[in-house]
């Protein structure tokens, strides 16, 4: 019972955490139709500035998280500005294969400007400490993730529901040129939805190397893959499909870590894909996505 | 409907079309072994060897653009299949002796097989299609993103196997010991006789109607175009040639890792294809040779060189930044790559004609 509650708890906690990853990917996707690879590039930001300021002596964590959102949504609205506005019009393999670019370009920064070895972020560990409730082991992290996470969405359907910028953004999902022949700017729709974007992968950025206690040039690799999988599989552009899609993606990763004996344990990674890969047999469109008809916007 | 009566009429057509393509691949092929030719009579041997590694990325190259190049989805699975192809030569090939300290429990009586070159070679590459062909099967349900997503998580399963199966890969560790049969005349064959097959299969029926459907594709669909089943023909012979890329590799150096057929691989070899133009077999030709002449010379700015007496920082990672550059630019300001499209035979043949009308 004890171990369950823990396992369901680490499950929701690491779904919570592409869950994050997803939403932002998703945001991005459903507005101006850009897979935007280098998304996992915003945790290297993230744990970089964080890197950077204590090693400056700003080592104080109420000063550091603030900080560290904010360079990360600056990076996420400066690079639709730099890198992504001249492909908007393009197909999507072209912003993909851009947004590839931007990737390996941030990755060589972090690895050309500090290291490319691992470095310590001892800053943000404090919030992975265990605490015990009752006979339970939980950190406070687990709870963050989660909870952060669950207001995150909820602000997150607000401003999509009742503010006029979140109903342009969710009109242009299914149509933008009707949305700018309203007369509300593109730019300005696009740019939310990047600094959005942003803002989420730096709350992930926090949690991740909470959690690692350690930042790289490269790793922001594998979450960005993960998140992409939780988008595809709870249906590409879609909303609640990303949020279901990083969830599940938590479950799977967490039950297969309990279930493949020790010696496969290092092939958790490829059987979560591949289990993936037979869900989207059956589901092509993905858990939550709809067939597309004529006309509607299509991966 | 009777479809075959106009096919059949049409045939002198689509005979002269298969001799333009042998042609225009004759001449692309000419181009690519040229340039070999040409540093392996004057080269250093050093020179050589970037040669060698320069045709074994046009193979991958190739095999990217089958796929890619025609059916317009991103595919980032192909140094996958090179290092299937790659690991399944070395595991027929090496020597028993050899074998039994590398792999002592190979799985499936491996451990007591040896093949001949041409016979593992074969095998190697008739596996990588059989395993391309499994995950084709999921890929071409999926179209668009969702595909390239799949063909990461290609990649990454692949890869995991690779480094977690020990027993038949030997993980992180090297495979070595495989015999060192091919040398730069290998590659130039191989590399003319798969341009031949990439361009054949570009003019072919199947690639009219596969990038007729990359273009559009419902209008495809609607003239009654199978877009999946083309899709999976496009998926398998490109793995199977980069699985012919991967077993070269191996019977290049002699050693194999895992290391090589990741990331880094896919990058390099993406910003390639995309440099010289995904729809174009001679684009493929042109970006290898581009990017391998600059790779090699910021390798030299990498490691801090003297440089008009002053001494230069070390700047690793210089390479990977310029290829993150190269993609990005080449997608802003001219997203069809340098041949725009077109091949060497078709370039040669409108300057050929505005000469004569000129003069």
């Amino acid at each position: 019972m004890q171990y369950v509650a823990e396992q369901a708890l680490n499950a929701l906690s690491i779904g919570a955490e592409y869950s994050l990853l997803a939403l932002g990917l998703a945001i991005v996707f459903s507005v101006m139709g850009l897979v935007n690879f280098a998304h996992g590039e915003f945790l290297g930001v993230g744990g970089y500035i964080m890197y950077a300021m204590a090693l400056f002596g700003a080592g104080d964590i109420w000063m550091i998280l603030p900080v560290c959102l904010l360079t990360v949504v600056i990076t996420a609205v400066l690079l639709e500005r730099v890198a992504f506005r001249p492909v908007r019009r393009a197909p999507a393999t072209t912003g993909l294969l851009t947004a590839f670019g931007v990737a390996i370009i941030l990755q060589n920064v972090f690895l050309m400007g500090v290291s490319p070895r691992p470095k310590a972020v001892p800053a943000v560990a404090v919030l992975n400490t265990t605490v015990d409730i009752g006979s339970f082991t939980f950190t406070i992290l687990q709870f963050l993730e989660a909870g952060v996470t669950a207001i995150a969405i909820v602000l997150l359907v607000v401003f999509m529901r009742r503010t006029k910028l979140g109903l342009a953004m969710r009109a242009a999902a299914h149509d933008f040129t009707t949305v700018r022949l309203m007369g509300v700017r593109a730019n300005r729709v696009i740019a939310t939805a990047f600094a959005i974007s942003g803002f989420l992968a730096g709350l992930a950025a926090i949690f991740f190397i909470a959690r690692r206690g350690a930042i790289d040039p490269f790793m922001g690799l594998l979450p960005v893959l993960k998140a992409f999988v939780a988008c595809v599989l709870g249906g590409f552009g879609s909303l609640p499909g990303a949020v279901v899609g990083g969830l599940v993606l938590g479950i799977l990763e967490v039950v297969l870590i309990i279930l493949l004996p020790d010696f496969l344990a290092g092939l958790r990674d490829a059987a979560v894909f591949f289990i993936i890969g037979a869900i989207l047999v059956g589901r092509p469109q993905g858990i939550l996505g709809k067939k597309a008809e004529l006309g509607d916007k299509t991966a | 409907m009777d479809s075959g009566r106009p096919r059949r009429r049409l045939w002198h057509v689509e005979g002269a079309r298969t001799l333009r393509s042998v042609r225009g691949a004759t001449i692309i092929a000419a181009f690519a072994v040229g340039i070999g030719l040409l540093i392996m009579l004057f080269g250093e041997p050093y020179q050589v060897r970037l040669a060698v590694a320069a045709y074994i990325n046009l193979i991958l190259v190739l095999g990217l653009q089958i796929f890619m190049g025609n059916a317009n989805v991103a595919n980032l699975a192909h140094p996958g299949f090179m290092g299937l192809g790659a690991y399944l030569t070395s595991i027929f090939a090496v020597p028993l002796v050899i074998k039994k300290t590398l792999i002592p429990n190979a799985p499936f009586g491996l451990g007591e097989v040896q093949l001949g070159v041409v016979s593992s070679f074969v095998a190697a590459v008739s596996i990588t299609g059989i395993i391309a062909a499994l995950t084709g099967l999921v890929l071409v349900r999926l179209s668009g993103i969702a595909a390239t997503i799949l063909t990461l998580a290609i990649l990454v399963i692949i890869h995991g196997v690779f480094v977690h199966w020990v027993d038949l890969f030997r993980g992180t560790q090297a495979f070595y010991g495989i015999p060192k049969v091919a040398g730069i005349e290998t590659m130039m064959i191989a590399t003319a006789l798969v341009i031949l097959v990439a361009r054949l299969f570009k003019d072919s029926r199947i690639g009219v109607q596969l990038r007729a459907s990359a273009t559009n594709m419902l209008a495809a669909e609607a003239m009654g175009v199978n877009i999946r089943a083309l899709r999976l023909i496009a998926w398998v012979l490109g793995g199977v040639v980069c699985g012919i890329a991967g077993a070269l590799y191996a019977y290049y150096l002699g050693t194999v890792n895992a290391r090589a057929f990741y990331f880094h691989a896919a990058f390099l070899t993406l910003a390639m294809h995309i440099l010289g133009g995904m729809r174009s077999v001679t684009g493929a030709v042109v970006g290898v040779a581009l990017i391998s002449v600059a790779m090699e010379l910021i390798r030299h700015l990498e490691s801090g060189p003297v440089i008009l007496g002053a001494q230069l920082p070390d700047l690793f990672g210089l390479g990977s930044l310029m290829l993150g550059v190269i993609i990005v630019l080449v997608m802003c300001l001219r997203s069809d790559g340098l041949m725009g499209g077109l091949e060497l035979d078709e370039v040669l043949d409108r300057h050929w004609k505005r000469w004569r009308r000129g003069g």
